[in-house]
């Protein structure tokens, strides 16, 4: 079993944010992030029996317009395990469709009342436009391309446990960066905290102008792993791999999928990530995602909702 | 329309007629609708002032209506046409070409002909239609060109599409070279300017691909899917002789390549419209949608070039690209939101505005919008001069103001806030005062 990292010995401040809503990591500060780390390290520790309830009759509405599974349940637990009350909502497409605008299905919900929206949806601003409008306080749970703060957050703290640190550290991001959210929060995450931060995709799934969010970037894995200390890898969806962003599966694989022999570039003790869900012998060998004293992937899980429990208290806080 | 019978004697004013080459001050007098002095300022007034209806116009300059060469009118509906007449008139507005992407589409002669009757009064040619240059606007097969010319189309084009293939441009060039109408072209390789999610969907381009979009994860359209069009569509207007018009010019690379085209001799002209001179992609850091525009705001680089083109008359025509959209279709997110936004009545003071920018002659710039678009679709615009029916407008070229949305008749607008320079105080047209803000009345 490997050490866990603790920073803290005495249990830390609800986090500040500067906020009442957390939509993108771009424009947070260290000691935001930091305050939301050292906390959700806090309660990651903790025994759920043992947490006060503190958010009595706090009304969270999960409102997904995406399909999804560990997000909604990860933040669903963190609100209950705090004591407040969440309410599932999958708006389906359709419904929008049929001809109610996206403003008036929010409009709907704030008249109930929430004091908390957690929204996930398929267009990057979506929580944008939510929060310009309504008076409650919102969270983003991915939006398009955009970001997906708490992923971040999440993946930031499995690291700095594991590894004891963040500032410092070389991190590769691996996959397509053009389409993911996840990518973008933790570049801005990483380098806000002081990461040699890499990012490698075939050129195909690279943004323009990805380097002047502070990165490296690399067409070559190999190259670009060499020495990092943790590699994140990003699901590839799989229409995207037959002659449009990518020839075939087996190209992916064998040019940018991450098995042993690939890994040795890395550090000598380097971690793997990968938000899920993955795509087994297309980003990532099978036997390295169950290689549990390399790959954090259910630490990730694990640790998701100390992150949402964090984010919560610090949101219900900066409403006060 | 008021009716105005009392002689009106503007003194010392500032004429500005491009189409007569005329920058001078004068006294001008309009009775009955007719002009019936227009003389030199030093020049001894040959009657009793208090005649007259008398104004000191000293700060302000009179010129012809502006031509507006690309418009859209939405929808042929009562309510929209008089809503955008409105807006012109009180803009100095005078004179419009109308886009053929409206409903229905402008793409057959019975349309066209409906067009014209239903919105031209007094006999007043307001609205100018283009014909669509293929059937549905698809890019497909070529509309009735020959027909809608007979009935009164001005042109030809299927903005905002851009004609993708290269036979059916080929065809329609010169089909319009026949008809000797010009072909008006929205530059864009679709297939470029879209991301492929899979093998049958694509996602359109949503905003200028740089490092704006990366950040915000929008999908980018690479600046290069412009001028790509614009090249080819260079070789085939050799090819076929036509007169050739790039609309809404909003690159860098587009500018130079029509710069070099036209010193070749090429019949090319082309237009922008007050975004891609005053505005760049970094507005939509906001996911503001009121900038969501075709072609997408470009960098700052970009919108150097576009200004400086105007100053070295690269750029003919600067036009409103005025595309109003209902305020429901842009409050949503911004992949959702429409695209387009009112332009008519910011046209001036944005143009006028160009003026603190360089050392350009107003002369130079009121030409852009009044005698380049006239030229270039054969439209006569009516002479100013004594014995003839009063046709101006008359403008404070100084005033200071900010653009207010909630002032304006027609939404949304990209520059609200903004602080401009110019506003429009009296449209005359066909003898009538059909706007007074200078009291007149």
């Amino acid at each position: 079993m490997n050490k866990i990292h603790k920073i803290n010995k005495k249990p830390p401040p609800i986090a500040t944010l500067n906020s009442k809503n957390l939509l993108s990591i771009e424009g947070m500060n260290k000691l935001e992030i930091n305050s939301l780390l050292d906390r959700a390290d806090y309660f990651a520790d903790l025994d759920p029996l043992k947490i006060i309830k503190t958010l009595n009759g706090y009304v969270i509405l999960n409102v997904f317009f995406e399909n999804s599974t560990r997000t909604r349940v990860s933040f669903e637990l963190a609100g209950r395990r705090l004591g407040a009350e969440v309410i599932n909502i999958s708006v389906e497409k359709s419904s929008i469709k049929k001809g109610e605008s996206l403003l008036d299905t929010a409009n709907t919900l704030s008249a109930m009342k929430p004091n908390l929206l957690i929204v996930r949806h398929p267009e990057s601003g979506a929580p944008k436009l939510f929060s310009d409008y309504l008076n409650c306080s919102i969270v983003n749970a991915g939006d398009g391309r955009h970001e997906h703060p708490t992923q971040a957050l999440l993946d930031a703290l499995t690291i700095r446990r594991r590894l004891g640190r963040i500032e410092g550290l070389k991190i590769a991001i691996c996959g397509d960066i053009l389409n993911s959210r996840v990518a973008r929060s933790n570049i801005h995450l990483l380098t806000t905290l002081g990461v040699e931060v890499r990012c490698i995709a075939p050129p195909t799934l690279m943004p323009k102008s990805l380097e002047n969010l502070g990165v490296n970037c690399f067409n070559s894995l190999k190259d670009g792993i060499n020495n990092v200390n943790a590699i994140m890898l990003l699901r590839l969806q799989n229409e995207r791999m037959s002659g449009t962003e990518s020839p075939s599966k087996r190209e992916y694989y064998r040019f940018y999928g991450l098995d042993e022999e690939k890994l040795s570039m890395a550090h000598h003790d380097a971690v793997i990530m990968h938000p899920g869900p993955m795509n087994r012998g297309v980003e990532i060998a099978s036997s390295l995602a169950d290689n549990e004293d390399r790959s954090l992937i259910k630490t990730q899980v694990e640790i998701g909702v100390a992150i949402r429990m964090a984010t919560i208290e610090a949101v219900y806080n900066a409403q006060k | 329309m008021h009716k105005n019978n009392n002689p009106i004697l503007l003194k010392n004013i500032r004429v500005i007629d491009a189409c007569q080459n005329l920058d001078q001050k004068m006294n001008i007098t309009v009775n009955n609708g007719i002009i019936s002095y227009f003389e030199n300022s030093k020049k001894n007034i040959p009657f009793n002032e208090k005649d007259f209806k008398s104004v000191n116009c000293k700060d302000k300059i009179l010129s012809p209506g502006i031509f507006d060469l690309r418009v859209y009118l939405n929808e042929t509906n009562n309510e929209n046409v008089s809503i955008l007449k409105n807006a012109a008139v009180k803009s100095g507005v005078f004179k419009m070409g109308i886009l053929p992407f409206q409903k229905p589409l402008l793409d057959n002669p019975i349309m066209i002909e409906h067009l014209i009757e239903k919105t031209n009064f007094n006999n007043d040619k307001f609205f100018y239609p283009y014909g669509g240059a293929t059937k549905e606007l698809k890019g497909n097969e070529i509309a009735e060109l020959g027909l809608m010319a007979e009935v009164g189309a001005i042109g030809f084009t299927d903005a905002p599409n851009c004609i993708q293939d290269s036979l059916v441009m080929r065809r329609v060039m010169s089909y319009a070279k026949m008809l000797e109408k010009p072909i008006l072209q929205n530059p864009e390789d679709k297939s470029l300017a879209g991301l492929t999610a899979s093998n049958s969907t694509t996602i359109q381009g949503e905003m200028n691909e740089g490092e704006v979009s990366t950040r915000l994860g929008l999908v980018g359209i690479p600046s290069c899917a412009e001028v790509m069009i614009v090249e080819r569509d260079l070789r085939l207007a050799e090819l076929t002789g036509v007169h050739y018009h790039v609309s809404n010019v909003s690159t860098k690379e587009t500018v130079e390549v029509i710069k070099r085209a036209k010193l070749n001799g090429i019949k090319i002209t082309c237009d922008t419209s007050p975004p891609y001179f005053s505005l760049n992609e970094l507005e939509l850091s906001t996911y503001d949608t009121s900038f969501k525009l075709s072609p997408p705001l470009r960098n700052e680089e970009d919108r150097i070039a576009i200004q400086n083109a105007i100053f070295d008359n690269t750029i003919d025509v600067i036009t409103s690209d005025h595309k109003p959209m209902s305020n429901d279709t842009k409050i949503l997110p911004f992949t959702s939101a429409s695209t387009g936004a009112s332009g008519i009545e910011t046209l001036l003071p944005l143009t006028l505005n160009l003026l603190n920018k360089s050392d350009v002659s107003i002369m130079n710039i009121l030409k852009k919008i009044t005698l380049n678009p006239s030229k270039l679709l054969k439209v006569e615009i009516p002479k100013i001069k004594s014995n003839e029916k009063a046709n101006f407008i008359i403008f404070d070229p100084n005033e200071q103001y900010l653009i207010n949305k909630d002032s304006l008749h027609t939404s949304p607008t990209p520059f609200h806030g903004r602080p401009v320079q110019g506003k429009n105080y009296m449209s005359m047209m066909n003898g009538e005062i059909v706007f007074d803000n200078l009291d007149l009345l």
